[in-house]
């Protein structure tokens, strides 16, 4: 009996303590504020309030976002340049996309020292991307995110932290593809690199299951209807 | 007459010699067919090995033997050579296999092969935020390594060599475009090791 009420003590203590370590672990919304004062932008307020929704997210990329504004305001481009790739981003946050993709392409780009404005470019382009996958998901293959936490009632609602993986890799290969050369028209190929993709992280950052469901739902042609939609 | 009285003589004397020696000839067939087999020699291996591949017997066991024996004789051979040509010091001991820890990450090596006059190499990935890690090349060979400590998942990544970029890594998964350039990328986990 009394280990029984210790177990449950220790169990409370450790509901309670998580989430504040949590809590601790995020980046405080003031420091991405001093980061957009030192560009500066002449919108912060709709980048930061941006921010502060997708710190809401569990996958949210506090580090790396924050690191992408300290390397744009040491750019030496014009700042609304800058605000430019800022803005994208926040449009995506506020969608409720994962952006983790979106900073590394901006990330890379800046290391590679693209100039901004194409840099802002290729984002458009992978934003759309997030967005025309998921509604190819949702509204053609009846594959949507379900809120996090709750248990899966069916096998088509897959919580947003998942689908979001999901979600990434797809469109990010599409991405791949078209910026490879490939053409919109080659669905047969398109689908054989999502397969490969989704493939080879099944187990590793993807459900099996979840690969399953998507690689039995899709075919080659609703890939090249989102590609088509993408660069046109 | 006479021929006639001389042949009769004949043919009686002859009836009598066969029907006097009939006992012996009934089992000569049998004494005979004995007799050479005891004289047939008995096979040595060589003959065994020869007779298993004549054409006309054995002939898919026996190749089936020949290659078997040849593949072992090849093996051994190999492996016996193997500790005495490969050196045990002096060369990169660079191991290719990732160590992996309880939760999943692995050290993951990064290997390329620079001038010898390469001055600078770096890796930059996803993994970096595209800032780079110096490899480094202690003993002057040009084979620049660094390791890596990557939990499992999809990275991309290249090499800056003295300030140029070299996106395409043979050791890679795969090769993609982006920005118009090459990045490598390497599976960590179970899709691929990352080797």
């Amino acid at each position: 009996m009394i280990s029984r009420i210790a177990f449950r003590f220790w169990m409370i203590v450790l509901l309670l303590v998580l989430p504040a370590v949590g809590v601790i672990a995020q980046i405080p919304l003031v420091e991405y504020e001093q980061a957009l004062y030192s560009i500066p932008v002449f919108n912060p307020d709709f980048i930061l309030s941006t921010i502060e929704l997708g710190m809401t997210q569990g996958d949210f990329p506090a580090e790396p976002l924050l690191r992408l504004i300290d390397r744009l305001a040491s750019h030496p481009a014009p700042s609304f340049e800058k605000e430019a790739i800022l803005i994208v981003l926040a449009h995506a946050l506020g969608d409720g996309f994962p952006i983790e993709g979106l900073i590394n392409k901006a990330s890379e780009g800046l290391a590679r020292g693209v100039p901004l404005q194409q840099i802002e470019q290729g984002l458009l382009v992978r934003w759309s991307l997030l967005v025309l996958t998921r509604e190819e998901l949702l509204w053609s293959k009846g594959i949507f995110s379900a809120p996090a936490g709750l248990p899966q009632k069916m096998p088509t609602a897959i919580p947003m932290l998942r689908f979001n993986q999901l979600l990434i890799h797809i469109s990010e290969t599409i991405g791949d593809f078209l910026e490879g050369g490939g053409s919109p028209f080659e669905g047969h190929v398109l689908y054989q690199e999502v397969h490969k993709r989704l493939t080879m992280l099944q187990g590793v950052t993807l459900l099996p299951e979840d690969v399953e469901l998507v690689l039995n739902r899709i075919e080659p042609s609703d890939l090249t209807q989102v590609a088509l939609a993408a660069v046109s | 007459m006479k021929t006639d009285g001389l042949d009769k003589l004949l043919q009686d004397t002859l009836k009598a010699e066969v029907a006097a020696s009939a006992e012996r000839l009934s089992d000569m067939e049998k004494r005979v067919v004995m007799e050479l087999g005891e004289r047939c020699p008995r096979l040595r291996g060589f003959q065994w090995l020869g007779q298993l591949l004549a054409p006309t017997r054995g002939t898919r066991l026996g190749q089936i033997v020949v290659v078997g024996a040849t593949a072992a004789i090849f093996l051994f051979v190999g492996l016996t050579l193997s500790d005495r040509v490969l050196p045990e010091g002096g060369a990169p001991q660079v191991s290719l296999q990732p160590l992996r820890s309880a939760d999943g990450t692995q050290e993951v090596v990064f290997v390329w092969p620079a001038p010898l006059d390469a001055k600078t190499v770096a890796v930059v990935g996803n993994f970096n935020a595209w800032e780079g890690t110096d490899l480094s090349d202690p003993d002057g060979d040009g084979i620049w390594t660094t390791s890596i400590p990557l939990s499992p998942g999809r990275y991309e990544y290249a090499f800056i060599v003295d300030g140029r970029w070299q996106g395409h890594d043979p050791r890679a998964d795969e090769v993609i475009q982006s920005f118009g350039e090459y990045s490598s990328v390497r599976y960590i986990g179970r899709g691929g090791d990352g080797v």
